[in-house]
């Protein structure tokens, strides 16, 4: 346990500076979105809603990037100073996964608070249920639903190539991996559509719709009765995750350093 | 026996690092490796860490699979591998977090000898890192320490008193196998030389017998490999 406790504490003081700037950007879209002077309500809501989507997405980018720092370690020569410490090769891969975890959790919980003060500005008061749903329940799903794969992905994909070196024949399916990472992409996105709705789906947000759709019925179609979100997305890829991390956790305990 | 090397081959892509290697490693030896640049000391002291894994062959260290026992011997690389942000408070919580062997009043006891600056390691010089690494290293209460090129890059006084601490580790019973192209510097410490070439044991013998001959390691290395 001290061994993880540690890996964590390496993984905070190797990756706090990106955490940080990741967090204190949050006040930069904050101050964007008070820049958005358009005086017609609705679409003064819909640029603030855009906007609040590019930080979620550049989050997505950056905790990639974050996660992903392993080459420069392989060549400076910490990570075969890694492979040697005791703990086991799933542990220093969960370690650095839980560290990229709470930091979108923090990250994405107040974008779900800029989401509900972009709602407070456009005149929709959202009850106690749906204001619970952005923080956490939409925050928690989009977290495990997309964030979760691509995060587990790319540390993957960097155990992999750190491992390997790409170098040589390595090469071969290093390129296939990261070419065929699309394809990849695809195939699940295709095979989760085909399954999705077969099990009961959560209603989102229904307060805030029905009170969206009040204030403006035209343009937002979207029920009264709140969003519809498929289970199956969710459980799918947290279950790819899972995988994906055991193998990149028996990667680093077999690999060469 | 401490550890073993069993007729092992370690083949790169285009090259081999060592090739057929056999040696049998005894407790409580100082050994030193030596050999020209390329001649496989540092592949050899990686497969017995565990770092390594031979293409051909068997290695035992401290009775197993060196990879499964790497909690159990320490391995300090050539390569200047500290964090930038890592100082030597970081370094200790590091060790005592990770090594259940790691002996903090013997740390803080290595940094003054080695005279260590307290400071992150972007502000520090080569040496000054190198110094604080083996600092890391020999805190460790572990009965295998494999250096490979522990005195490069530090001072004349700092390598001095990085030698009279491998005495030290010695003198505790520990094994060290230690490679260094100070082969002047260090030869003194060796009771055990084997000298690589081209990744083969060109000479295995001990460091007494060549002084009963007359002869000094260094004289020994410019007879056999120059």
């Amino acid at each position: 346990m001290k061994g993880f406790a540690t890996l964590l504490w390496l993984e905070y003081r190797r990756s706090r500076v990106w955490a940080a700037a990741l967090l204190g950007s949050l006040l930069f879209w904050f101050w964007g979105l008070n820049q958005v002077t358009v005086t017609d309500v609705g679409e003064r809501a819909g640029i603030r809603v855009a906007i609040v989507g590019i930080a979620a997405l550049l989050g997505v980018i950056v905790l990639c990037f974050m996660i992903g720092r392993i080459r420069g370690e392989t060549r400076r020569g910490q990570y075969q100073i890694l492979l040697l410490t005791p703990p086991s090769g799933y542990l220093h891969v969960l370690a650095r996964f839980l560290f990229a975890l709470g930091v979108a959790i923090v990250y994405y919980v107040i974008i779900g608070g800029l989401l509900w003060w972009v709602a407070l500005q456009a005149g929709i008061h959202p009850d106690a249920g749906s204001v619970l749903q952005l923080l956490l329940a939409g925050p928690f799903y989009g977290i495990g639903a997309v964030l979760v794969p691509f995060l587990v992905w790319t540390l993957l994909l960097m155990v992999f190539s750190s491992a390997f070196r790409l170098s040589g024949p390595s090469w071969i399916p290093g390129i296939v991996m990261v070419a065929g990472t699309p394809f990849l992409f695809r195939w699940i996105g295709d095979g989760i559509i085909s399954v999705s709705y077969s099990l009961p789906t959560w209603r989102m947000y229904a307060g805030l719709t029905a009170l969206a759709e009040r204030f403006s019925p035209e343009e937002l179609e979207i029920t009264v009765n709140g969003v519809p979100v498929a289970q199956e997305p969710l459980w799918i890829m947290l279950a790819l995750s899972v995988v994906m991390l055991i193998i990149a956790g028996r990667i680093w305990q077999e690999v060469e350093g | 026996m401490l550890a073993q090397l069993r007729e092992v081959t370690k083949r790169y892509v285009k090259t081999e690092g060592v090739r057929d290697l056999t040696l049998d490693i005894d407790e409580g030896q100082v050994m030193g490796v030596l050999g020209l640049n390329g001649s496989g000391k540092t592949t050899m002291l990686k497969l017995m860490a565990g770092l390594l894994f031979p293409t051909k062959g068997e290695i035992t260290a401290l009775g197993g699979p060196p990879r499964a026992n790497r909690a159990r011997l320490v391995y300090l690389g050539e390569t200047d591998a500290l964090y930038a942000w890592m100082s030597p408070h970081d370094g200790e919580r590091f060790m005592g977090g990770l090594y259940k062997d790691f002996q903090p009043e013997r740390y803080h006891e290595l940094l003054d000898f080695l005279d260590v600056p307290r400071r992150k390691t972007k502000a520090m010089s080569r040496g000054e890192r190198g110094r604080l690494r083996l600092a890391m290293a020999l805190s460790r209460d572990v009965k295998l320490y494999l250096l490979d090129e522990p005195l490069a890059g530090i001072d004349l006084i700092s390598r001095e008193r990085t030698l009279k601490s491998l005495v030290r580790e010695w003198r505790t019973g520990a094994t060290i196998v230690l490679s260094t192209h100070e082969v002047a510097e260090a030869e003194g410490l060796f009771e055990r030389v084997v000298l690589l070439k081209e990744g083969r044991v060109a000479l295995d013998t001990k460091a007494e017998a060549l002084r009963e001959e007359g002869k000094s390691v260094v004289s020994t290395f410019r007879e056999v490999l120059g």
